[in-house]
């Protein structure tokens, strides 16, 4: 194995000295799914992991005055298996139980998911379609920064150096998301879709689509966004909006598919995470 | 480099360790406690070969620095069995011919174990899905998930 050193963070005041202590060398761990192989395939040399895997403020999945709190340790396992999610935010959940493998959901966490920055993390899209706040702690004190401000590009974030995400908390909302990858197993997706909806009867009076995997970060699709949001939701007009995700990414050619190939299918998963979004399947 | 004391209990058995910082859970097992069926596959949590059970759940040792295992109670393929008594899932591995060359085996074994852990009751789609993390390059599957119907079975029989 790579060299590295390791402290552990027992609690979080403790995590906040270190990150503070160690500034750009800290690498936070917790379930280790990035991070262990990040070293593995030295793409990280020379840093000093802090373990927060036990930190007991970071965990927890639940409903406070109508807003959803998820710690930052929630394991994919746990978002999975969270009945409250299910009813509350359907497209975490749905993206948790496509992610990857059962065995790797029991290590990885969704702040860990985010904080790696892939163009293609499972959690992301709908993060950005639930309008997501992340919660910030680090020794100059606490801040929020919203998911759809949170990505800076490949592999990197808005997040400073001597900073750890302690939360995140959304409103509930009608919601759903859809995975195309090249495998139902352990697949990195080529395109992934997020939508969050609100309807009054059966016109969109506010809306959230995002994407994955097609672009440097996961982006929002403002312009599906628009043609959706006042109108009655019909499949022509769905159609129609759909199509317009085109002018909102920018994807590229890459191992898993074509950049020409994913504008192809990316309408096709709008179209998919808007009905379940809406009608809780896609009819 | 530095050392880390650390206290791991294994199958039951509490062990007292001295650890770098960058050991893997996995080489320690295997090079300190010669526990060899956890195997160490591709070292990057694809394969699942190195998988281990901990609360009853299934997780990937290659992914764990043995540093922060320190007070961790877990379980490898060594501990399913009660003494010479394979343990249900074993028993079908074998009965059902579900291995062949053996590297998956272990790995494959343990998972199966926190599935049923899980969901007692199974069907062949929810087998197929918890599986998926497990690679086998030779067997195909067909008989491991065979084999995990057949040990739920056989574990509802023994519950009754």
């Amino acid at each position: 194995m790579k060299e590295f050193a390791f402290v552990n963070a027992p609690t979080l005041d403790s995590a906040v000295a270190l990150l503070g202590e160690l500034g750009e060398k800290a690498y936070v761990v917790a379930g280790g799914t990035n991070v262990m192989v990040d070293i593995r395939v030295g793409k990280r040399n020379g840093r000093t992991l802090v373990n927060i895997r036990d930190i007991g403020a970071l965990k927890g999945i639940s409903l406070q005055n109508d807003e959803m709190r998820v710690g930052a340790l929630a394991t994919l396992s746990q978002i999975a298996a969270s009945e409250l999610l299910k009813e509350k935010a359907p497209c975490l959940y749905m993206a948790a139980n496509v992610f990857a493998d059962p065995t790797t959901r029991n290590s990885a966490t969704i702040a860990g998911n985010c904080a790696g920055a892939s163009p293609a993390a499972d959690t992301a899209p709908s993060l950005l379609a639930l309008n997501a706040i992340a919660h910030i702690v680090s020794a100059k004190g606490e801040r929020q920064l919203n998911m759809n401000e949170f990505f800076a590009g490949v592999n990197r974030t808005h997040l400073q150096p001597g900073e750890l995400i302690t939360h995140f908390t959304f409103k509930p909302s009608k919601s759903g998301f859809i995975k195309l990858g090249i495998r139902n197993s352990m697949a990195i997706s080529i395109v992934t879709a997020a939508a969050a909806l609100e309807l009054a009867g059966d016109v969109v009076t506010t809306c959230r689509v995002a994407l994955g995997s097609v672009a440097p970060t996961p982006v929002r699709a403002k312009s599906v966004e628009a043609a959706l949001t006042g109108q009655r939701l019909t499949e022509e007009l769905l159609a129609h909006a759909a199509e317009r995700v085109r002018e909102d990414i920018s994807p590229i050619d890459d191992v898993r598919a074509t950049g020409a190939y994913r504008r192809e299918v990316a309408p096709v998963c709008v179209k998919r995470a808007v009905k379940l979004a809406a009608y809780g399947e896609c009819r | 480099m530095s050392m880390h004391p650390i206290t791991l209990k294994v199958n039951g058995k509490p062990h007292t360790l001295l650890v770098k910082s960058n050991e893997l859970l996995v080489n320690v097992l295997r090079d300190k406690l010669f526990l060899t069926g956890t195997k160490y596959g591709c070292g990057i949590a694809e394969c699942g070969a190195c998988t281990i059970m901990k609360d009853k759940r299934s997780i990937m040792s290659c992914l764990v620095p043995a540093v922060v295992a320190d007070g961790w109670e877990i379980t490898t393929s060594e501990g399913l069995s009660k003494g010479d008594k394979l343990s249900p899932v074993q028993e079908a591995f074998v009965d059902l011919a579900a291995i062949q060359c053996g590297f998956c085996t272990p790995g494959m074994v343990v998972t199966a174990t926190a599935l049923l852990h899980e969901n007692p009751n199974p069907d062949e789609d929810f087998i197929r899905d918890y599986l998926r993390g497990n690679f086998c390059r030779c067997t195909g599957y067909v008989a491991m998930s065979k084999a995990v119907l057949a040990a739920a079975a056989k574990m509802k029989e023994e519950a009754q």
